[in-house]
């Protein structure tokens, strides 16, 4: 599309907006952008998904710095886009800021909360999934040994470190599970290089899964364990097909359904508190012809159980955002 | 030497290095095959076209005039303080630090309780570089350089660490308190039904940078301190020959920088984000070496250099929103900016200086 | 800490330091020179791009590797210009140089492949893969010598064995040949080397030329090599460490290697917060690591630890008396 074209679009949103008439979504990325093969292409796939079905046409930003958030959100808000939907919780705090200034504008936030009644908040959890990939890894890991690589070390990736370790020690109660964090800045997130290398020190000490919840960084580490003939587990979006026969599974974690969801409501999106988990297959784990040789039909048995056992609620993973705390892992 | 009338050399100069660095940039929004004209009009309309536009315009700029400022008064005793990233870096710091643990009963007091403590913090961390320059002859920019890399780590592990909040997913402080909030342009301005500046984050600080171009020019044109640091630059030696100690000049000049580049963090720390976040400065201190060399060191230029600057960058946001041109264009246009107004100043002087001299023959 | 664990670290100290060396090494050729060089990288992330772009076009990490270099030269050639042509500001010329690459990859990244500033993966020929050397595999059983030989020094990219190659080929050229001799003398004594009759401006342009060619090999070797396509940002400020990896060595080449195994060691061990906490018993914070280059430079810079003198003549531009 040439700039006048979208320069006309961007007036013509303008113009709409005095007259408060039916307005496009739009969807605001987070840092790692649309193409991150993971969390923002998650949401990507669901406005696709939206788009697609309902031949409609939506917003959507990939912001380059924290600067941008405020200025985004405000310039959709005044352009007459409604809902806005962002990915991120970074986006949490402008929000909370900017949601009062526009009370007839929807939003909803992905994996974070703002207490606003215009603002429709979605986390998942993210132990819960985990949990079911760890214990794959630990049924189709050989040396005992299984491992673990995070983005940015916050607690929302801890989450998932601990989810995980717990499925794994469920299994295997002897098994070893190392975990590392790539970083405590936002450039752990895009930072391949330094996943590699960590993946190939994890290797060195005897892990033979290894789970990569680290957006972008992720591709070194499922790239690396790929190399070094090991198996690698992804997250967010189902990244099976990366490496076909060399990932065990994927986290799924169902950002595209929230943006489907949130798209299809439209403007009168129901806000508040929105828990996506096991019991509404907000997460899960991924399996296609790519893993379909990697995983058998014991593995999958004692997943699919342990699912709904969750679903039920007899089984309780324990939630490390909740205290801070994990039993089955040190940090 | 004068082969150039002054006006020349201040604005000539000047005006064609920025329209080759536009020419450039141009062709590379041509090249990857989006229209200059359109995405020029864009950026006018989104930076200029409405209050709203120069309310982000007018802060980013101020965060370049603190910049600016601070690269030009190293110049003018010709030191190159490439480290104004990191000395803004600690200024927030500072004005964290300050509006956190002091109990502020007005924003006026908290600006400049906040404001001394950014610039003590900013002149703090070039102290240790000018420091090595002066006494030990290690060079300024190399030491500038891994100071900006120290500073960073520095604020990584304190924002992970002591001043977290603790449960939250960023690295970054509390909010401040309601006292210290400055007002913004909204707040200043706003009259009635017609509310200007809606929502930019344009501030008080606009008018303490503005005040600070007027005493920078003032200290260097107009005291006795100015002179010196002026001879330094013309010439160490005949500097060293009149009596003036070269330590003195470098440190003095140093901590003045630093000052000024932590005092950026005002507008952006407490006027802006009312937070301290990791990346705060977001490569305005490299802008102000830009800011600098188009100014021409002189500070009515630097709020002339840091305006444009401010129109880029405002504009490159809307270019980013609306359109698929990546903000990193601004980057480019930055580069070319450095490149033709600072390292290849001669490319333009060189030829001008031959017209200029064949001009004079012609009349004689 | 055991010994296969230590073959380890070291193992990933050596593909840590290559890409530091390749840049120090580059600007040593340049700084030697007297031209100052702040602009290691910008040429490094302009070359990782477009090696990593073409190698995915072509399918060829050869032809990359080209593209790689040509990138980098392209830059080198500009600072080239504005600093010994034009007799400009060499630092200034350095940060514009960084500027334009850190913006112009992402742009044409974005237009080009649309996928948010990033290359496609690269796959089979399209990336440097690991060769064994000869006898690696027999060698591998015998005690001491076998790991050492397997591990750490065989299965290595053919990028680092070239890095390794470079330094006594560096120290050869500067202190063995005559263009070495004059490449030096061109950094401490311009006008000796002008009035002997050789030109300063062409050794300047060939010391140039060089650091272009090692920092765009550097930068291949981050795409390809470590890594398989490129990320925005993707030379993390290893530029400037190379910087202050040649600082450190006090412009010289085997020390050069020295101070990159030394910072490539630190970067592995910032990998392995495990054997840190292990070895000295309590946690060494992340950040410190990371740092510890650029204060060990400034400690080194200060004097405090012998000292570091540059060239001469570095960072003037040399005009001809008349």
């Amino acid at each position: 599309m040439t700039v006048m074209h979208k320069l006309l679009g961007a007036s013509a949103a303008l113009a709409l907006s005095a007259g408060a008439a039916a307005a496009d979504p739009a969807i605001l990325f987070d840092l790692g952008g649309k193409f991150d093969k993971s969390f923002n292409e998650s949401a990507y796939n669901g406005a696709e998904r939206w788009a697609t079905e309902t031949g409609g046409s939506y917003a959507e930003v990939e912001i380059q710095s924290d600067a941008q958030r405020e200025q985004a959100i405000r310039r959709f808000a005044e352009s007459g886009a409604n809902p806005i939907v962002m990915a991120g919780f970074s986006w949490a705090t402008p929000l909370e800021k900017v949601a009062a200034d526009y009370p007839d504008t929807s939003f909803t936030i992905i994996d974070m909360v703002v207490d606003a009644p215009n603002v429709r908040s979605v986390v998942f959890n993210e132990h819960e999934g985990s949990y079911l990939v760890g214990m794959m890894a630990a049924m189709a890991s050989e040396t005992g040994t299984v491992s673990f690589v995070g983005g940015m070390d916050i607690p929302l990736i801890r989450k998932f470190a601990c989810g995980y370790a717990q499925g794994v020690l469920a299994v295997n109660p002897e098994a070893t599970v190392i975990a590392n964090m790539t970083g405590t800045t936002p450039a752990a997130w895009n930072d391949p290089v330094k996943g590699s290398e960590l993946t190939l020190a994890q290797i060195s000490q005897g892990s033979d899964v290894v789970f990569a919840a680290a957006g972008g960084t992720g591709v070194g580490v499922l790239q690396t364990a790929a190399d070094s003939n090991i198996l690698s587990i992804g997250v967010d979006a189902n990244q099976n097909y990366l490496h076909p026969g060399q990932v065990l599974t994927s986290m799924l974690k169902r950002v595209d359904n929230a943006v489907y969801d949130a798209f299809t409501q439209g403007e009168a999106l129901e806000t508040g508190f929105n828990v996506m988990g096991v019991a509404n297959e907000g997460v899960g784990y991924a399996l296609d012809e790519f893993n379909a040789d990697l995983v058998t039909a014991d593995m999958q048995a004692a997943v699919d159980a342990a699912a709904a056992d969750i679903a039920a609620g007899t089984l309780a993973v324990h939630d490390y955002s909740s205290d801070e705390s994990c039993p089955a892992l040190t940090f | 030497m004068d082969v150039m009338p002054k006006w020349a050399d201040v604005i000539l100069i000047p005006l064609i290095s920025i329209l080759l660095a536009a020419v450039l940039s141009a062709l590379v929004i041509l090249a990857i095959g989006e229209s200059p004209w359109a995405a020029l009009k864009l950026m006018v309309a989104g930076a200029l076209g409405s209050t709203y536009g120069w309310g982000y315009t007018l802060y980013y700029a101020t965060n370049f005039i603190f910049t600016g400022l601070a690269v030009s008064v190293a110049f003018h005793a010709r030191l190159f303080n490439i480290g104004g990233e990191g000395q803004a870096v600690l200024g927030g710091l500072g004005v964290a630090l300050a509006c956190l643990y002091i109990p502020w009963p007005h924003w006026s007091l908290a600006l400049i309780g906040a404001g001394l403590m950014a610039a003590a913090f900013g002149a703090a961390w070039a102290a240790i570089p000018a420091f090595l320059q002066a006494k030990r002859g290690s060079h300024i920019v190399i030491t500038t350089i891994m100071f900006n890399f120290i500073a960073a780590a520095l604020l990584n592990y304190l924002l992970i660490g002591a001043l977290k909040v603790p449960g939250s997913m960023e690295p970054a402080t509390a909010t401040f308190p309601p006292a210290t909030h400055l007002p913004s342009f909204q707040d200043m301005f706003n009259f009635g039904d017609t509310t200007f500046f809606r929502g930019a984050p344009a501030n008080v600080t606009f008018f303490v940078a503005v005040a600070a171009c007027v005493a920078i020019w003032a200290l260097i044109w107009r005291t006795r301190l100015g002179y010196e640091l002026r001879s330094f630059g013309h010439s160490e030696s005949a500097a060293k020959y009149a009596g003036i100690s070269p330590t003195k000049i470098i440190m003095v000049t140093m901590l003045v920088s630093g000052g000024l580049a932590g005092m950026m963090a005002i507008n952006n720390v407490q006027g802006e984000a009312e937070r301290l976040v990791l990346n705060a400065v977001e490569g305005a201190g490299f802008i102000g070496i830009a800011v600098a060399l188009m100014g021409r060191s002189h500070p009515f230029g630097v709020l002339l250099a840091a305006l444009l600057f401010g129109f880029l960058y405002q504009g490159g946001a809307e270019l980013a929103l609306w359109t698929s041109i990546p903000r990193e264009l601004i980057i480019v246009i930055q580069a070319l900016v450095i490149l033709f107004t600072g390292a290849l100043d001669n490319m333009v002087r060189m030829p001008l200086e031959r017209l200029f001299l064949a001009m004079r023959r012609a009349k004689q | 800490m055991d010994f296969a664990t230590l073959l380890q670290m070291l193992d990933a100290t050596l593909r840590l330091a290559t890409p530091l060396l390749l840049a120090c090494l580059a600007g040593l050729f340049s700084e030697r020179a007297g031209i100052f060089d702040i602009g290691l990288e910008g040429k490094m992330l302009a070359a990782a791009f477009m090696s990593a772009a073409i190698a995915a076009v072509t399918g060829d990490v050869w032809l990359g590797l080209l593209a790689g270099i040509g990138a980098s030269l392209v830059l080198s050639a500009i600072h080239g210009v504005a600093s010994i042509t034009f007799r400009g500001n060499q630092l200034i010329s350095g940060v514009a140089i960084n500027f334009l690459a850190a913006g112009l990859t992402v742009v044409v990244a974005q237009s080009w492949f649309r996928q948010g500033g990033r290359t496609p993966q690269l796959s089979g020929d399209g990336r440097f893969n690991p060769i064994t050397l000869p006898f690696a595999e027999t060698l591998r059983d015998v005690p001491v010598i076998g790991p050492i030989y397997f591990e750490l020094i065989s299965g290595h990219t053919i990028l680092v064995y070239v890095a390794l190659a470079m330094v006594p080929l560096t120290w050869w050229i500067l202190y063995r040949t005559r263009f070495g001799l004059r490449l030096r003398a061109v950094g401490e004594n311009p006008a000796a080397v002008d009035t002997a009759g050789v030109s300063v401006v062409g050794l300047r342009f060939a010391a140039v030329g060089i650091c272009g060619v090692l920092v765009g090999i550097a930068g291949a070797y981050l795409a390809t090599a470590l890594q398989a396509g490129f990320v925005k940002d993707m030379s993390a400020g290893r530029g400037y460490i190379a910087l202050a990896a040649l600082i450190f060595a006090k412009w010289r080449p085997w020390y050069a290697l020295y101070a990159c195994l030394l910072f490539g060691f630190l970067q592995a061990l910032s990998l392995r917060p495990d054997i840190i906490t292990g070895v000295i018993g309590f946690r060494v914070n992340g950040q410190f690591l990371d740092v510890l280059p650029y204060i060990l430079t400034v400690i080194i810079l200060a004097g405090f630890v012998g000292k570091a003198i540059p060239p001469r003549a570095g960072g003037q531009p040399y005009v001809k008396e008349r």
